[in-house]
């Protein structure tokens, strides 16, 4: 039956509003660039928005957790795989999403009998000349770049607004504290902007609405690539003191 | 990389997928036995604890039969932020074994959400040994390294020595290895008992001092163990490693400490 074309393109497409319907309470995660590199940031329930892929890429991520994991470990052989048969320096994300993980995302969405990947991805990299990169990958291996940050959200008008308002703010100026803030006073506002455009809908309580809400409710992962660390590998997940800072100020 | 996304293992063992994605471990060569006429593997790396933790050091000489093929050669490596390897034996497999354990650590780490334990990381480097062993027997690729790590779990640091069958020791004061090792062993014996203080109790600079004349020693009676060369700026490495992991004395402060080291008394 899926074997003609009409049968497949409908399944298609039914598949792609059964994965948003899932995805839609997916909490956002904002990757931003600093004057020493990059942020991601993300609140959530229960630890798992931000990941350590390698030397000089990060992971942000929402969806099914176990669909999350499958990503990140997938991402990590490959890149530790490339790493160790050459080099360090010839791993690359750009090659990594084009040549690996989005032709596999891709295939596996097309493949309609199989159950479909609960994800969106937003991958950072500080390339060897020390600029920032952000892709944002779909679940169905769609994927674009964005040199200045972008964000993920289940909800597409809150992920296009916040996505619209970090591009339009100059983040590859800011400390790391004043990016952080910032980024937070975006989750904020994008989140009651959705909040208004939901107004005659039924909004989801068990989600904060304020920021002060979210801090008191849910954990706040961070997460940056810094370019000046020593070490070769430029993840660093923020402390909790540096954490606490930003909440003692959100709760102002 | 593979179109199909695999099933998700999360083992954290990045030897396993090495395996699983084709690569292969040197397998004994069948039938050279005693034809090949063994790879000589002259060095001297030794190791010792100090107050603040456990210092490392290492000449430079590669050679290959009776020539001097290299004479800037760094046989004490990092292999993790807090672990560093010494090698001696067969550069090939010693740098490989180095590499090997460092992507194993990292991928671990990462995989993981947690660092790989102390023991674990001493007991990955015993499991390359052993799978060396064959290469080892015929007298092809043998590896007899030290490597010290800080352990965080109990706030110290380590040193462990292996021998060529991937037993490991762990090493509460002193140990050296490598052809000039027998000229030294006894003279940091006598010093951690007899010296001014117990190895334990030096300070860092005391230490780098004291490593500094074990290698010149080695090096006078061991024709594979390199001399510093200072007007090449060839000295041995140096490095320590505790809390924050590991250091490394940089050039300019080994060109100040040798002279000094040369000097009687102290």
């Amino acid at each position: 039956m899926l074997d003609e074309p009409f049968r497949w393109m409908e399944a298609v497409s039914t598949r792609h509003s059964y994965i948003r319907e899932k995805l839609n309470k997916g909490q956002p995660v904002l990757g931003v660039p600093y004057n020493e590199g990059s942020l991601l940031v993300g609140f959530a329930p229960q630890p798992g928005k931000v990941y350590e892929i390698y030397d000089r890429i990060a992971f942000g991520a929402l969806g099914h957790p176990a669909d999350v994991e499958r990503m990140r470990m997938t991402l990590l052989e490959m890149a530790h795989l490339e790493g160790f048969n050459r080099s360090a320096s010839d791993v690359n994300l750009l090659r990594l999403l084009q040549f690996g993980i989005a032709p596999a995302l891709k295939q596996n969405f097309e493949e309609v009998q199989r159950a479909p990947y609960l994800i969106q991805l937003l991958l950072a990299e500080i390339d060897p000349s020390g600029a920032p990169a952000f892709y944002r990958l779909n679940y169905d291996g769609y994927w674009e770049t964005f040199p200045n940050g972008v964000a993920i959200a289940g909800d597409a008008t809150v992920m296009d607004w916040i996505s619209e308002e970090i591009g339009k703010t100059d983040f590859a100026n800011m400390t790391l504290q004043q990016a952080l803030k910032e980024a937070l006073r975006l989750w904020e506002a994008g989140r009651k902007h959705s909040a208004e455009l939901n107004d005659d809908h039924e909004e989801d309580e068990s989600v904060p609405l304020s920021l002060k809400d979210a801090f008191g409710k849910w954990n706040l992962e961070a997460a940056v690539l810094s370019r000046t660390t020593p070490r070769k590998a430029l993840f660093r997940r923020l402390g909790k003191d540096e954490i606490e800072n930003v909440r003692a100020e959100a709760m102002k | 990389m593979s179109e199909r996304i695999q099933p998700n293992r999360a083992t954290g063992d990045f030897l396993e997928l090495l395996e699983q994605s084709g690569y292969r471990w040197s397998r004994p060569i069948e039938g050279a036995g005693a034809s090949l006429s063994p790879i000589p593997s002259g060095t001297t790396v030794l190791a010792f604890h100090y107050a603040d933790g456990v210092l490392m050091a290492g000449d430079r000489r590669a050679t290959a039969g009776n020539a001097i093929m290299y004479e800037r050669c760094d046989k004490v490596i990092p292999v993790d932020d807090h672990s560093l390897m010494a090698i001696a034996g067969v550069p090939a497999t010693a740098f490989e074994m180095a590499r090997v354990m460092s992507h194993n650590f990292e991928f671990y780490r990462r995989s993981q959400l947690q660092p790989m334990s102390a023991e674990g990381k001493v007991r990955a480097l015993s499991r390359l040994l052993k799978d060396n062993v064959g290469m080892a027997l015929q007298g092809v690729g043998a590896v007899s390294p030290i490597f010290t790590t800080y352990d965080h779990q109990n706030k110290q640091a380590l040193i462990y020595f292996y021998d060529m069958l991937g037993a490991e020791f762990q090493i509460r004061t002193h140990t050296t290895t490598g052809s000039g090792s027998p000229i030294i062993r006894g003279v940091m014996e006598h010093e951690d008992l007899w010296g001014v203080k117990p190895l334990a109790q030096r300070s860092r600079n005391e230490a780098a001092l004291f490593a500094v004349r074990l290698l010149k020693t080695a090096s006078l009676f061991d024709s594979a163990t390199g001399q510093a060369r200072p007007e090449d700026q060839i000295y041995p490495t140096i490095a320590t490693v505790d809390a924050d992991g590991y250091h490394f004395f940089e050039e300019q402060e080994i060109a100040t400490l040798f002279p000094e080291a040369m000097k009687r008394g102290q």
